[in-house]
């Protein structure tokens, strides 16, 4: 039975990532991932590949696929055509389906991202906004930052003029037919249906894990928690 | 008197027209190059035994000129074969009643190998580059110094999706383990590294020459490819790679990198494809009629094939080749 | 560097009439930039180009942290493709490197798996009414400006040289991974030796500085800084190729990536914060630019214009040695050279405090 694989291969960033491994090493030796954690992009491949259902389950519940950092260096120099980081992204996207991403520490933080970006693109129709980079949360981005947030007007002021209005320029407000779209994209593509499964997974293991369901002190327990045994 | 036509001079060639001028049939070898004798010229010393490139190429030379009725025409190419008849570039057309195309392969380019930085960054030379340094006696870094560690790397441009190279050129392995050997004759003091995926060791002696490489001269070998190679600010290399044994990623500075060229098909033969009605493979080697039973024919009648030209080979097999198609030859003319 | 590969590596790059998609991180930290490429485009250059207010965010920074699916950033992305067909134009350009690496991945498996197109053309249809086409020409912002570097070498008004010395400036420079590593081809140069940026420099007076970890990620790895927990990953990263390339001496980095621009400069601010270590010379922080930046000082732009002062580390030195004349004092006003105040100085602030500035404060 290769239950698992099968359903990997429906998407088709598996089909184009995964051929066949030969075990060479190229990708590990640049994977920026790889120079940090305990970690080895090689090897998953290389289990991806057994097409075994234990093998692939475990790597569904495990720590391991949430370490790659999608930077893509693995896949321009594969002798084998195969990109490592598709095969991640594949891993990733049916743990999530699955819910078994919360079965590791790494794997929950999908709660964290899901509401830090994916909920600010649903409000604003972009990853990121400055007032979403909290310079509490945000030490590493220094002083400056921290001046242009409080002073934030003034400052983007002198770049765009429609700073948090609607109109052409940086930082512009999307009106509200765009973001009825954007919103109507992520009902019919199953966006929406992918962030609520996040939801009720993370909601059920914070509940198993003794929180008051995903709340925001689940949320700040997987944004923050490191148990430092990654390495 | 029956006439062969051999197009292609190297060993292959060379050793065919020897057999056939003993079997009292009269050969042309049609040469690119200036010179008789192919790429074994660029080879200092060959595997496992450590003969002297120069001294087998001697022997079939030697053999060649007592031949009889061999005439030689260097600097041309054949653009059209038929088994009776071969147009060369100059436009000359020759009559025969049978052709060996023994044209051999074509080098990798490494610098194709971006990554590697062939061509860019000093001192990374090819295995190629690395004989006509044993050649000249003098292996040096661009400073003039002495390397101190070297590092091998296998499969360059060969099992390569990448490069369009997807065959193994089957003598590289054993090539890296002889050049890692000659190195440390060369400097005993140096550490040299020979990074590949599997070993392949097909021939004879060929084992036992990596078994003495590790036992006699303390190559070392990590499993791995290397994946990329950037300059230091001292002049050396950086290489980075797995230690796929280990399973964790490999940094090191090294003074010269060796990379072993693979072996690709010759450039001419989707020409022979186009004009002769001749068969490649995927590799782009040429099909021979049978993989067992007619390794050295084509599928066309009165056309043979030696050597290289439809695989990698190593010089001996060349050799061997050299002779089955001049004795497939010569059974084919008499029949 | 001896870079012979480049060549090989040449894209169609339109060359005028270009749909215009910003992008989140270079809209939120270096606003100027965007800003600056408009402008070299429409009045330094003469060309026409497009900034819509329709177009959002790709979605691109969701989709590599794993929270938006594959089909529902084809959608957004069609989207994108509908909203330049509605205005008319045909020339797709980018103004951030996620983006642009997922709309060649997507331009590719449309063209690679049929059936996502199709899937695609459809889901839109469904959830807005709009249909697109393909964009004849895809490129990045740095691609127009290198597509255009040796007319904007003819008006410039300064090269990358130090004034004091006649020496050409040591530039580091960073491609940023989604450029080229996941189609070499469509980068200019390719992955291995990328001439995007090089191109640039060489052709306003600057030296190219290679050194061992220049290919390296810069470390953002998406939920690798996005997390809290995780950013040990993305600063270790960035550590690696300050490390690497401090004994090079660069006078400045220059970004391809707007994310790559912000970390390197950040993480400078935070090593140094932590350890005690800066990178550049005489105890400073190494200035990074994006290619906008760069392009803009040498045509001339104050550096305050271009939204120099948004960066942590000090830009100062670099304009010193490029003699450019700027307005310390102008540095942190508001709007209409309103005072507010100006950032807590930290250790990659090494420029001295202005006296001016001192007796307004």
């Amino acid at each position: 039975m290769a239950k698992y694989f099968d359903m990997l291969l429906e998407d088709v960033r598996l089909r184009e990532g995964l051929t066949a491994c030969m075990n060479c090493g190229v990708c590990t030796a640049v994977c920026p991932a790889a120079a940090f954690y305990n970690y080895d992009p090689r090897q998953i491949v290389c289990m991806v590949q057994t097409r075994d259902d234990a093998t692939i389950e475990a790597l569904l519940k495990s720590e391991t696929i949430w370490y790659c950092g999608e930077c893509m260096s693995c896949r321009p120099r594969c002798p084998r055509g195969n990109t490592p980081a598709y095969v991640i992204q594949a891993l990733r996207t049916l743990s999530q389906k699955l819910g078994f991403f919360v079965e590791s520490e790494k794997g929950r933080q999908q709660l964290a991202l899901k509401r830090a970006i994916g909920d600010n693109i649903l409000r604003t129709g972009y990853c990121l906004t400055p007032r979403n980079i909290r310079p509490e949360l945000h030490p590493e981005q220094g002083t400056v930052w921290k001046w242009i947030i409080d002073n934030d007007e003034q400052i983007y002021g002198q770049f765009t003029s429609v700073y948090g209005k609607e109109g052409a320029g940086a930082l512009r407000k999307c009106s509200d037919e765009t973001m009825e779209e954007i919103h109507k994209i992520f009902e019919v593509t199953g966006g929406k249906e992918f962030f609520d499964a996040i939801e009720q997974h993370s909601d059920r293991k914070a509940r198993e894990m003794g929180f008051d369901g995903a709340n925001e002190e689940y949320f700040m327990e997987v944004y923050t928690r490191n148990s430092n045994e990654h390495y | 008197m029956k006439h062969v036509i051999i197009i292609g001079g190297g060993i292959a060639g060379m050793q065919c027209a020897c057999t056939l001028a003993e079997k009292g049939i009269a050969t042309t070898i049609i040469e690119k190059d200036s010179d008789l004798g192919g790429k074994i010229r660029s080879w200092h010393v060959l595997f496992p035994t450590f003969t002297p490139a120069d001294q087998v190429l001697s022997a079939v030379r030697h053999r060649l000129a007592k031949a009889e009725s061999v005439t030689i025409k260097t600097g041309c190419e054949a653009v059209k074969i038929t088994p009776k008849c071969v147009t060369l570039s100059t436009g000359e057309e020759l009559t025969c009643d049978a052709v060996v195309i023994a044209t051999g392969f074509t080098l990798f380019d490494a610098r194709l190998k971006e990554e590697y930085g062939y061509g860019i960054y000093d001192n990374v030379v090819t295995s190629v580059d690395l004989e006509q340094m044993f050649n000249k006696g003098e292996v040096r870094l661009t400073s003039g110094l002495t390397p101190r560690r070297i590092a091998i790397l296998h499969c360059v441009g060969s099992r390569d999706e990448k490069v369009c190279q997807r065959h193994c050129s089957k003598v590289c392995c054993v090539t890296g383990v002889k050049q890692a050997i000659e190195l440390k004759k060369m400097f005993p003091a140096a550490d040299v590294f020979n990074f590949y995926m599997d070993i392949r060791m097909f021939g004879p002696g060929y084992e036992e020459m990596y078994r003495e490489a590790q036992l006699m001269h303390n190559v070392h070998f990590v499993r791995g490819r290397i994946s990329e190679v950037s300059p230091t600010i001292d002049g050396r290399l950086q290489i980075k790679a797995e230690d796929t044994l280990t399973g964790r990623p490999l940094k090191m500075g090294i003074d010269m990198l060796v990379l072993l060229i693979g072996m690709r098909s010759n450039d001419m033969n989707p020409t022979l494809e186009a004009e002769s009605g001749l068969k490649c493979q995927p590799s782009g080697f040429m099909q021979p009629k049978d993989s067992f039973l007619g390794n050295v024919e084509s599928p066309i009648e009165g056309i043979f094939y030696a050597g290289a030209v439809t695989a990698p080979k190593n010089i001996g097999e060349s050799i061997n080749e050299g002779t089955a198609a001049a004795l497939a030859a010569a059974e084919w003319i008499n029949k | 560097m001896k870079r012979s590969s480049w060549t090989d590596y040449q894209k169609d790059i339109a060359d005028d009439n270009y749909y215009y998609a910003r992008s989140c991180i270079r809209q939120n930290f270096f606003p100027g930039s965007e800003k600056v490429f408009l402008d070299i485009l429409s009045k330094d250059l003469g060309r026409n180009i497009f900034d819509d207010p329709l177009h959002t965010s790709c979605t691109g920074i969701g989709y590599h942290s794993d929270v938006v699916p594959l089909e529902t950033i084809m959608t957004v992305v069609a989207r994108q493709f509908a909203l330049m067909s509605e205005a008319g134009y045909e020339n797709f350009t980018s103004s951030c490197i996620t983006s642009f690496g997922i709309y060649t991945e997507l331009l590719n498996t449309w063209e690679e798996f049929p059936e996502t197109e199709e899937r695609t053309r459809e889901n839109l249809y469904k959830a807005t009414g709009r249909e697109f086409k393909i964009p004849k020409n895809l490129s990045h912002t740095s691609d127009v400006i290198f597509h255009h570097r040796e007319e904007i070498a003819r008006k410039a008004v300064r090269k990358l040289v130090n004034v004091h010395t006649g020496e050409p400036l040591r530039v580091v420079e960073h491609i940023g991974c989604h450029y080229a590593k996941i189609f070499p081809k469509k980068g200019v140069g390719g992955s291995e030796f990328p001439y995007v940026l090089a191109g640039m420099v060489e052709s306003w007076g600057g030296e190219i500085v290679d050194y061992p970890e220049r290919r390296h990620c810069c470390g953002f790895g998406f939920r690798n800084y996005l997390v809290q927990a995780n950013r040990g990953y993305s600063v270790a990263n960035s550590h690696k190729k300050l490390e690497s390339m401090a004994p090079f001496k660069p006078d400045f980095i220059v970004c391809n990536c707007p994310g790559c621009t912000m970390f390197l400069d950040k993480w400078q601010y935070t090593i140094a914060e932590m350890e005690g270590t800066t990178y550049g010379q005489n105890g400073q922080g190494i200035p990074v630019l994006s290619y906008e930046e760069m392009a803009g000082l040498v045509l001339g732009y104050d550096p305050w214009v271009l939204g120099m002062q948004m960066h942590q580390v000090d830009v100062e030195p670099l304009l010193d040695k490029l003699g450019v004349e700027y307005d310390p004092s102008a540095k942190y006003l508001g709007r209409n050279g309103k005072y507010i105040g100006r950032p807590e100085r930290a250790i990659v602030n090494s420029c001295s405090e202005d006296t001016l500035y001192k007796i307004r404060r």
